[in-house]
């Protein structure tokens, strides 16, 4: 079963994304925020991060940086998750390291679609 | 056995705090070009209350984070209407970690925060009323969840309303309820409005019984 | 019998926000074990319901009633070489990249804080001595510090009962311990080897000499501290470290809860963090 890490502050928002995932037969974990998430990152394997941008301590540029530095997990996939829409937004989330990025409140037919392409399982 | 103890006392050796330590010499101190010793001043610098003006100007050009931390820690220690508008300007920055750590640090000073509490809700750009929420999370404060009533009542940008109602799903009582309905109706055609407000009701509706 | 209880919803909530303040997550499986204990507490301070004790606890401006749910949440016993995946961490990864980044020969400097009753210290002394190779190519000085006097004179003495010392191997219970007034006695070049000292780490003047530290292990401490708490205690260590230097947190501490100074690094041992080497 493919393994994702929902990385957000907001409790509500960690649980709708895992809920979509799980329904559609994907395990998830949760991180509230940067640090904790390179923490599970860096000791769990997963197939997909999706990262909030606006997070408290380390926010979702800082931990797209810190994965694409390290050897062991840089090819991991993801997707960044955040409320903005502005365009500087998507170019810092792709100059950090995201593959994908969506704007929330997020679809779960968008949610799915993007993790099945990412996850090279087509759309 | 190669274990010693300490002979002398360890030297503070560092050139980051030779210099004066009196309030001219820490704004000097500021533009130090080494970061310790312009965190050390920022620190430093709480003992004086004229200090948040120079601060201020500092973080607007500050670039390193653990500088940056420093700063925002002192004007929060210090408190006064200048040091508050500073850091409430961080929300506004187009750094995504200095925003956070703006927000971090008025969570932590709900006496100075909760008088601009009203003006953050009604903001013109929907990301600081989104922080004005975050920071809601904190404040122990006997208006918070007035506060988030009003904002699912009002605000007409969904990830405002989505942020309070997350809040609300954790600090909401019986007097939300009706607000929470009636947000699901204006947001009917958004999933995780909808989810979210459930939760809400779910978490609220069973403290009742 | 107590009649209050908590529903589902209640354990959702709770185990939410104690998961923000703390890290520590509750599954399903701890219902019981978390229930108990909320309970206990909503009878201590008089609440009569989950939802009054639940306001009380999320804003207490104090943070007492969190703390006082900590304690009773997690396992606050100290014991030879308890959560020992730090110290195998600790000769095998942490002191060989110091040696390998050091470019004079002072001494390696190790602050085991909060000292309590000198098992954490006393452990390090005992692994270093028993499985670091690069023992006797270095000096070390190994400082633990209080802010309990009469529990620092307790370390001291290095008295200790069989159940804290029952983790330990045989071999290295008869070698550095003796058997005394049924406990056991730590060795006087042990007793010698570490240097207590009290400290409030919450006071800058009182952290001032404190300086040009390698590793710190500060376990389970941080876990009880309120936010803006953690986040000055995470400072002072920060000031108090060489760059390259690392902190070691408890198994159910994260720096995530603390601060985001310094850098996560994963050795094979264990997580740990690092004052950033380009931090000058």
């Amino acid at each position: 079963m493919k393994n994702i890490l929902v990385i957000d502050d907001a409790a509500t928002v960690r649980m709708y994304h895992c809920n979509i995932l799980i329904e559609a037969g994907y395990h998830t974990e949760e991180a509230i925020n940067g640090i904790e998430a390179l923490e599970k990152a860096l000791t769990t394997h997963f197939d997909l991060y999706i990262v909030d941008i606006n997070m408290p301590k380390m926010d979702g540029y800082g931990f797209l940086k810190e994965v694409r530095s390290q050897k062991d997990i840089n090819q991991v996939p993801a997707i960044m998750v955040s409320t903005e829409s502005a365009s500087n937004d998507q170019v810092l989330a792709y100059s950090a390291g995201a593959n994908l990025y969506l704007v929330k409140p997020v679809r779960p037919n968008d949610l799915l679609s993007y993790t099945r392409l990412l996850l090279g399982e087509g759309a | 056995m190669a274990f010693i103890k300490q002979t002398a006392p360890q030297v503070v050796n560092e050139d980051e705090r030779t210099a004066s330590r009196d309030f001219d010499g820490l704004c000097a101190e500021l533009n130090n070009e080494n970061q310790t010793a312009r965190r050390w001043a920022a620190r430093d610098l709480v003992q004086f209350s004229q200090a948040s003006a120079p601060l201020v100007a500092r973080l607007k050009i500050e670039a390193h984070p653990n500088v940056r931390t420093a700063i925002l820690d002192t004007l929060a220690q210090i408190g006064d209407e200048q040091a508050i508008t500073g850091i409430v300007e961080c929300l506004r920055s187009d750094e995504a970690s200095l925003r956070n750590e703006a927000i971090e640090v008025l969570k932590n000073i709900p006496e100075q925060v909760a008088p601009i509490i009203d003006s953050l809700l009604n903001d013109s750009d929907s990301d600081v009323r989104i922080f004005a929420v975050n920071i809601l999370e904190s404040l122990h404060h006997e208006d918070v969840e007035k506060w988030l009533i009003q904002v699912i009542e009002q605000d007409e940008h969904v990830n405002v309303c989505a942020t309070a109602v997350d809040l609300l799903s954790e600090v909401g009582t019986e007097l939300s309820l009706n607000a929470l309905e009636h947000l699901k109706i204006r947001f009917a055609d958004e999933p995780y409005i909808c989810f979210s407000v459930e939760l809400a009701l779910k978490r609220i509706g069973q403290g009742d019984r | 019998m107590s009649d209050i209880t908590i529903s589902e919803d209640d354990f959702a909530k709770f185990r939410e926000f104690f998961y923000r303040k703390t890290g520590i997550q509750f599954d399903n499986s701890k219902r019981y074990f978390v229930d108990k204990r909320l309970v206990e507490r909503i009878e201590e301070t008089d609440s009569k319901t989950f939802r009054g004790y639940f306001v009380k606890l999320r804003f207490e401006s104090s943070g007492d009633e969190l703390q006082k749910l900590v304690n009773l949440m997690t396992v606050n016993e100290t014991y030879f070489f308890r959560e020992e995946y730090q110290f195998k961490c600790l000769v095998n990864s942490i002191l060989p990249a110091i040696t390998k980044a050091k470019t004079d020969n002072s001494p390696i400097r190790i602050w085991s804080v909060p000292s309590s009753s000198g098992e954490e210290p006393y452990s390090i002394a005992i692994y270093l001595l028993e499985y670091w190779r690069d023992i006797e190519n270095y000096d070390v000085e190994i400082i633990s510090s209080d802010i309990d006097t009469q529990i620092i004179s307790q370390a001291q003495k290095g008295h200790y009962s069989p159940r804290s010392v029952q983790n330990l191997p045989d071999k290295i219970l008869t070698k550095y311990f003796n058997y005394k007034n049924g406990g056991y006695q730590i060795c006087e070049d042990l007793r010698q080897a570490v240097e207590f000292t009290r400290v409030n780490i919450m006071n800058p003047l009182e952290v001032r000499s404190y300086r040009n530290i390698d590793v710190i292990f500060c376990r389970n401490l941080l876990i009880y501290f309120d936010d803006i708490s953690r986040r000055q205690a995470a400072e002072v260590f920060f000031d108090a470290m060489k760059t390259g230097g690392f902190v070691c947190l408890g198994h159910s501490e994260s720096m995530s809860r603390i601060s985001s100074l310094f850098k996560v690094q994963k050795f094979p041992e264990a997580i740990v963090y690092q004052k950033p080497v380009e931090d000058r």
